[in-house]
């Protein structure tokens, strides 16, 4: 289950949509080919409203991550990893999920989507080790700590 | 820089200031902790509620209105109101906005308040009031990452990563700040901590113990604007209001290659900050920065200039922000050890160090203050004001 359902608006659900098949694309801009993420209407460098999808790889560094101890939502298991991961192919855009590795993340670690399947509605982003080849599904999400 | 159509600069003044006590569980509504926080303002000020003309405070939904609290103190007539959607972000928008009314001439007289049981009814991100609606939040929620603890540990982390900075360095400054509490009858905590019950308190979200959190509190604190002319015949020395800035910043969402976690929206607020005051950060005495969590005055004293990008660990370790260094910061103990009123106990405090009326924490000499309000990391927009005494 999901501790909390996103509501899909307006802008997002085609991404959403997307993450369901799992694709993972950004918006690319028709005036001038920045990409962005969250989907919004507009770009921001040259506000031109036409826009494509573009299916970018699934791939980041850590910028950041957190080990949460604190019971802020019910339904989740305490504790566990949030990463904020810098997208390769779009390096202003940052991008949350759990952390499904063995071992804490590291700072700069090249990462890649793992999907996580809620139910046919939802399907979920989290990140794992760019290295690991494995099947991306069979790692449960991963409790670590820092300390 | 475009024509300035207003003189701004030291034209307005606090006048006085207000508090409800702060407390885990006030009993009461956010209404009658308005109402009280501004009957103390303007009894502090040596005004009648009468003279009140203006009234303004932010929200994200947990208080009463300037519309619910102006009729319940027989206020119908105001001349000007302001209502701001937002949480720590705007908290000193809402006096610059306040001080730019009355430098105008819409108002002569406004109150402005923040009124919060924001322990016992309305915990921020947390339990009781749901999930905030914000577009960002469908990225983050379902991965159970939606409540400021969290956010900031994240950007707090991103830090460490880059710059080196350490948990002692976070340490040291709850430290410092629950030493400036213990000479503060209003704090929430007053019993001295050391390093070691620092790093021995419980994680909430690592890199953050529960020491570098500030304290969900119920409470109110109200501050009266008026003119710099009127202020100077009332019964408290004024304080000047020598610049108010607030805007918008980076958004680390908005697809800038640039995007850089460790810098807040207050980089790019602090020279129209500074400029407007004919000022920089030397001509500082005290500094109340904005601390929901230890991480965020470390980041602001390199923001704001007091030291170099990425050195606001080391800084805080070597002294500088205890009272008897170059920069006393948050003198009051903050809202790691006062109480978090989201914004207007800085200010509050602030006016008490310029006026000389802060007792056992008093900075000797004070005459210009900064505070500030929440950097920009979960709103990108921040605000602040230089004070000064005349």
């Amino acid at each position: 289950m999901a501790a909390y359902r996103p509501a899909f608006d307006r802008d997002s659900r085609p991404w959403w949509e997307r993450v369901g098949r799992r694709e993972f694309a950004v918006q690319e801009c028709d005036g001038c080919g920045a990409a962005r993420f969250p989907a919004r209407a507009f770009c921001p460098a040259c506000r031109t409203e036409a826009w494509h999808w573009r299916e970018v790889e699934p791939e980041g560094v850590v910028e950041s991550w957190i080990v949460n101890h604190q019971p802020f939502m019910p339904g989740l298991a305490e504790p566990y990893v949030v990463v904020m991961v810098r997208l390769a192919a779009v390096p202003g855009c940052f991008v949350y999920g759990n952390w499904r590795g063995d071992r804490p993340p590291e700072p700069g670690e090249r990462v890649r989507v793992a999907y996580r399947r809620i139910d046919e509605e939802l399907t979920l982003v989290d990140w794992e080790p760019a290295e690991d080849d494995g099947n991306l599904d069979t790692h449960p999400a991963r409790r670590t700590s820092s300390r | 820089m475009s024509k300035r159509l207003l003189d701004f600069r030291d034209r307005t003044a606090i006048a006085g200031v207000g508090y409800t006590p702060f407390t885990k569980d006030s009993g009461v509504s956010t209404l009658t902790l308005a109402c009280r926080a501004v009957l103390a303002a303007v009894e502090d000020a040596g005004l009648s509620v009468d003279d009140v003309d203006g009234l303004a405070t932010h929200r994200v939904g947990d208080s009463a209105a300037p519309t619910l609290v102006g009729p319940a103190l027989g206020l119908t007539d105001l001349a000007w109101h302001l209502d701001q959607f937002g949480g720590g972000s705007v908290s000193h928008a809402v006096v610059g906005q306040a001080a730019l009314a009355v430098a105008a001439g819409m108002a002569e007289t406004v109150v402005c308040y923040r009124a919060i049981n924001a322990r016992s009814e309305f915990r921020m991100g947390g339990t009781g009031r749901g999930v905030p609606v914000s577009p960002e939040v469908q990225y983050q929620a379902p991965y159970g990452y939606v409540a400021p603890p969290q956010q900031y540990a994240m950007y707090a982390r991103a830090h460490m990563s880059k710059y080196g900075t350490k948990a002692e360095h976070f340490g040291q400054l709850a430290v410092t700040q629950r030493a400036n509490a213990a000479k503060n009858p209003r704090a929430l905590m007053r019993t001295p901590i050391t390093l070691d019950d620092y790093l021995a308190s419980r994680w909430i979200a690592e890199p953050f113990r529960l020491l570098d959190c500030c304290l969900e509190t119920d409470g109110a604190c109200a501050v009266v604007v008026t003119t710099a002319e009127r202020a100077r015949s009332l019964r408290r020395p004024p304080v000047l209001v020598s610049a108010a800035a607030w805007g918008g910043g980076t958004s680390h969402l908005s697809g800038d290659p640039s995007a850089d976690p460790t810098v807040t929206a207050a980089a790019a607020l602090a020279p129209r900050l500074y400029a407007q005051a004919g000022l920089g950060p030397g001509d500082i005495d005290v500094a109340e920065l904005y601390d929901c969590f230890t991480y965020s005055v470390i980041v602001q004293l390199e923001d704001y200039g007091f030291c170099g990008k990425g050195e606001g660990g080391p800084y805080v370790a070597s002294g500088a922000t205890a009272p008897d260094g170059p920069l006393p910061v948050n003198t009051h103990g903050g809202f790691l050890s006062e109480g978090y009123v989201h914004g207007m106990n800085h200010i509050a405090e602030a006016v008490s160090q310029l006026r000389g009326d802060a007792g056992d924490r008093q900075v000797v000499g004070a005459e210009v203050a900064l505070s500030t309000a929440q950097p920009g990391y979960i709103l990108p927009a921040t605000s602040a004001l230089i004070l000064r005494r005349p």
